[in-house]
């Protein structure tokens, strides 16, 4: 309601900005027809307008108005001035209920000043109005005095409205496409400046520049936003016709209305919707009286509920009708030669349920004027699909269906991955990835089947084209799979196939262009998009070049399982994570062990008294496997293990892969250290002991905080370093309580306290050489490392 | 007809392109090629953070391709909605079209005939008209 109310009043400002010219022609020439016209068509819109809402005085006003006109355009009156003085009195009247109502003020009903200036539109005792001729004895005064009135009424404008106006959307993608270049042009400026080094006095505007830029870019990409209330206040009009003509009675229920979407994805979803509101009321929602035989209510309940998360936006329609019917849809499919009767047996309840996106399906067993022409569902998901969208339905027979569209937030910009193949960079819109797997993994393996290759993972086949064979016609067999990295891209209806790429680079947000016909007739780009650098990057249509190498036609689901016999069976895998450790040597850990894996500067790697420690978000980790060949680099990767409680950081140089280890691992007696030795590609790996690791360093578990004792008085000590004693989990005291202290720290200028303490940390004031293993009280590292020592002692 | 003309040279032949549709004559910088396109399509080069899609007219036609030099001149035509930057031997000069466009008797051989419009005087010289749309028309470079 609140939308159609700003619309009259933007249509009605607008209109009234427009006549202002006319008035005055009019008024310079009352007799002049078409002037007439125009004005009388105005106050004819208003009137109508004014039937959707309650304004029952705006409404008499345009009315009052409208038939004085029209007398003037029929012939039975003559306009002459003070019929004009009145209609301009009236208009200028209109205009200030208009920005009262947009203020959103009340509007009074009819005022004595209102009837006056109906009053003034008869003219010689000839009444036009039954309200005005019962006032216009005692307002007699001359119509211009309201002019004068309005006009202070005008003045007396309140500034806080929220102005509003009406623009074509060409010429918001024009100021957004704008936008856009300026956001590269800035990018390629950016990357200039970086090449021609620090240069002060331009880095500090350029900046500016970037902010400014990045917050217009914001607001222009609000200014495209509309409200999905402008799709939902269509809904329930839409519903109750169709309900009607099918006989059913249903309720709409939206929520999430608040939520925005790129304008034109609006219009793109309106079809679409429209289609799944029509299947649902169709054949989701029963006739009252079958609901009733059920138990439900009467009405049904067709509920739209939409959410953005992430930069995709959710809509979910549900209602409350009889669900799928899983059975009748496979008949269907089965005779319309979808799937086959095996085929459709062995599907799982969720896939029977897709078979509603399947082309030439449909469940009604009458065609009503509605739906169940069989062309349906399948259009629905094209068409959701085309703006980079995703459709699916779940069901729960007697009780209702739930279709869910996931919409990306705006057409011109997508997420993308990069990937590289021979010299070039190419971009794959992120949706349509799966997963991205190395094909040197041990999980992955390649076989040939005619000129076409399969990679099996995770015990599908899937078919493997390479990227460069596409794009440069290169032969397939020249290709060396095991070197590539492939990226399982997921085609709608659940096809897969893996394009093989020489690497994949980054994930990038990326603005779209179209592309001339001729490329576009490739069929192997879907557009263009510029990198930072400013080199144009092309954007790969995956799905064309699926159906160009026709494999995934050809292989009706795009993946196969492997006959029982192909592959053995399955082990219990081992989950492994194979690195280079610090010495060069192949390890492998187990992943449960890995929490995550960090990459810290060497500043943060300590070695005291042969113990390698490193700090890690503020955390002080025993550092096993740390190894001087590390040092050579200025970073150093970590591997985070834990068994839970405690945690052991080991360095590595390089994390390879993970696999799943099916192999028999073979002890090794010599090596405490390691678990044993397995098989991986060929050599012998080492896998890491997780058990003597932890039996070494798994003592700091401890549970009882230890207890530090900081100088009493000292504000330093209070407000800087306790927080820092208590990050690291040391319970700090400062009176005088009982218990002996694990530590106590004393600060260089204070009072050595006289405590029995187990250990003492010494901090000084200036940095440089200590004497007798005091601390620069701000070298946070090494301040660190004292703590650890003093906990690993303790622990011991 | 006093249409203005760019007149350029490609493969050798003095060519008019109509003013009005060329929105700059630029030097070409580096080129992304496209692989999986026609090879008279050379490729993507940016102007102004526009991309525009690099035309070897030469190569179209059938004759040898142009070489890249490292000044290479192009024409900036936006054609159908698109930005296309056509290869260029060189600019000469803006000219008005002299003479109404018309055939040259016995035609101007099976390579250009398929994409002139007609010939048309110059200030100077005659230049073909080259009908642009025909060039990078995808289905006649395909039957190309």
């Amino acid at each position: 309601m609140d939308d159609l109310l700003a619309e009259f009043i933007a249509e009605t400002r607008e209109m009234l900005e427009a006549s202002g010219s006319e008035l005055v022609a009019w008024e310079a020439d009352p007799t002049d027809r078409a002037r007439i016209d125009t004005i009388f068509r105005f106050v004819h819109t208003v009137k109508g307008n004014c039937g959707f809402f309650d304004f029952p005085a705006l409404e008499q006003l345009s009315h009052g108005a409208e038939d004085a006109l029209a007398e003037c355009r029929a012939g039975h009156r003559e306009p002459d001035r003070a019929l004009v003085d009145a209609v301009l009195a009236i208009i200028d009247r209109i205009g200030e209920m208009t920005d009262a109502m947009e203020r959103g003020e009340a509007l009074d009903e009819s005022t004595d000043r209102d009837r006056a200036l109906l009053a003034a539109l008869a003219t010689d005792g000839e009444v036009v109005e039954p309200a005005a001729c019962m006032t216009q004895a005692e307002h007699s005064t001359s119509p211009s005095s309201f002019c004068q009135g309005s006009e202070e009424a005008g003045s007396r404008h309140t500034p806080a409205v929220q102005r509003s106006i009406r623009l074509p959307v060409e010429l918001l993608d024009e100021v957004m496409k704008g936008v856009s270049d300026m956001v590269l042009a800035r990018n390629d400026l950016a990357r200039r400046l970086r090449e021609a080094g620090e240069q002060p006095t331009i880095d500090g505007p350029f900046e500016r520049l970037s902010t400014i830029l990045a917050d217009v870019r914001n607001s222009i990409t609000r200014m495209r936003m509309q409200r999905l209330d402008h799709l939902f206040g269509s809904l329930p009009r839409l519903v109750r016709d169709l309900s009607n003509e099918l006989g059913k009675q249903v309720l709409v229920d939206c929520e999430g209305g608040e939520v925005e979407l790129d304008r034109e994805m609006v219009d793109m979803v309106r079809d679409p919707l429209t289609h799944v509101i029509r299947n649902a009321i169709d054949h989701g929602i029963e006739l009252p009286s079958e609901r009733l035989e059920k138990g439900k209510r009467e009405i049904g309940l067709l509920t739209f509920a939409a959410r953005q998360s992430g930069n995709q936006i959710q809509l979910v329609i549900s209602d409350d009708g009889k669900g799928l019917d899983t059975t009748r849809l496979g008949e269907k499919a089965v005779a319309a030669g979808v799937c086959g009767k095996q085929e459709f047996d062995a599907m799982s309840e969720d896939q029977r349920n897709q078979l509603i996106f399947a082309p030439g399906l449909s469940t009604a067993d009458t065609v009503s004027a509605v739906s169940g022409r069989g062309v349906g569902m399948d259009v629905v998901r094209a068409n959701i699909e085309k703006v980079g969208g995703s459709i699916g339905v779940t069901s729960t027979p007697g009780s209702g269906t739930v279709i869910t569209l996931k919409l990306p937030l705006t057409l011109s910009i997508i997420a993308a991955l990069t990937v590289r193949s021979g010299q070039e960079t190419y971009a794959i819109p992120q949706s349509f990835v799966e997963e991205i797997v190395f094909g040197g993994g041990e999980n992955v393996e390649f076989a040939r089947a005619g000129s076409k290759t399969l990679v099996t993972f995770r015990g599908k086949r899937i078919p493997c084209v390479s990227l460069a064979a596409m794009l440069y016609g290169s032969e397939p067999e020249t290709v060396n799979w095991r070197e590539q990295t492939l990226v399982l891209i997921r085609l709608p209806g659940d096809r897969i196939f893996a394009l093989a790429v020489d690497s994949v680079l980054d994930h990038e947000d990326v603005v779209v262009k179209p592309i001339a016909p001729v490329i576009m007739a490739s069929k192997l780009y879907a557009g263009t998009t510029l990198l930072d650098d400013g080199r144009p990057m092309m954007l790969l249509d995956v799905a064309s070049m699926a159906t160009r190498s026709d494999f995934v036609s050809a292989l009706g689901n795009g993946t196969s399982e492997p006959a029982e016999s192909a592959i053995d069976e399955p082990k219990l895998a081992i989950p492994l994570m194979l690195f280079v450790a610090g010495d060069g040597s192949r390890r492998a850990i187990r992943l449960d062990l890995v929490r995550r894996i960090e990459t810290v500067l060497l500043d943060a790697v300590s070695v005291v008294n042969g113990f390698a420690q490193v700090v890690v978000d503020g955390a002080i980790l025993p550092l096993e496997g740390y190894d001087a060949a590390l040092t050579s680099a200025e970073k150093c990767r970590l591997l985070r293990l834990s068994d839970g409680s405690a945690e052991v950081a080991y360095a590595v140089r390089q994390v390879v892969d993970t696999l799943d280890f099916t192999g028999t691992v073979m002890p090794v007696r010599s090596d405490p250290d390691l678990e044993g030795q397995g098989l991986i590609e060929g050599r012998p790996v080492g896998i890491v002991n997780g058990f003597s690791l932890f039996a070494r360093y798994g003592s700091f578990g401890s549970n009882r905080p230890l207890i530090c004792r900081i100088p009493e008085n000292d504000e330093w000590a209070r407000a800087i370093l306790m927080p820092l004693l208590e990050q690291v989990g040391f319970s700090v005291a400062t009176d005088r309580s009982d218990d002996i202290p694990d530590l106590a720290i004393s600060i260089e200028g204070t009072e050595e306290e006289d405590v029995d303490a187990c250990h003492r940390i010494r901090l000084r004031n200036a940095p440089g050489q200590t004497e007798h293993g005091e601390i620069f009280r701000y070298d946070r590292e090494a301040i660190l490392a004292a703590l650890e020592r003093v906990r690993q002692e303790r622990a011991a | 007809m006093s249409d203005l003309l760019l007149v350029c040279r490609i493969a050798g032949q003095r060519i008019a392109l109509p003013a009005m549709q060329v929105q700059s004559v630029i030097e070409i910088g580096q080129v992304t090629p496209i692989p999986g396109t026609p090879n008279w399509v050379r490729g993507l080069t940016t102007l102004r953070s526009q991309a525009l899609t690099v035309i070897d007219c030469a190569d179209a036609i059938g004759l040898t391709p142009t070489e890249l030099s490292c000044d290479q001149r192009a024409a900036v035509m936006d054609i159908g909605g698109h930005p296309y930057a056509l290869l260029l031997d060189e600019a000469e000069e803006v000219s008005e079209a002299r003479s109404p466009v018309r055939n040259v008797p016995g035609g101007f051989g099976d390579d250009w005939a398929r994409v002139a419009l007609g010939m048309v005087e110059t200030d100077g010289e005659p230049a073909l008209l080259l009908d642009i749309e025909a060039i990078i028309d995808p289905e006649r470079s395909v039957a190309a």
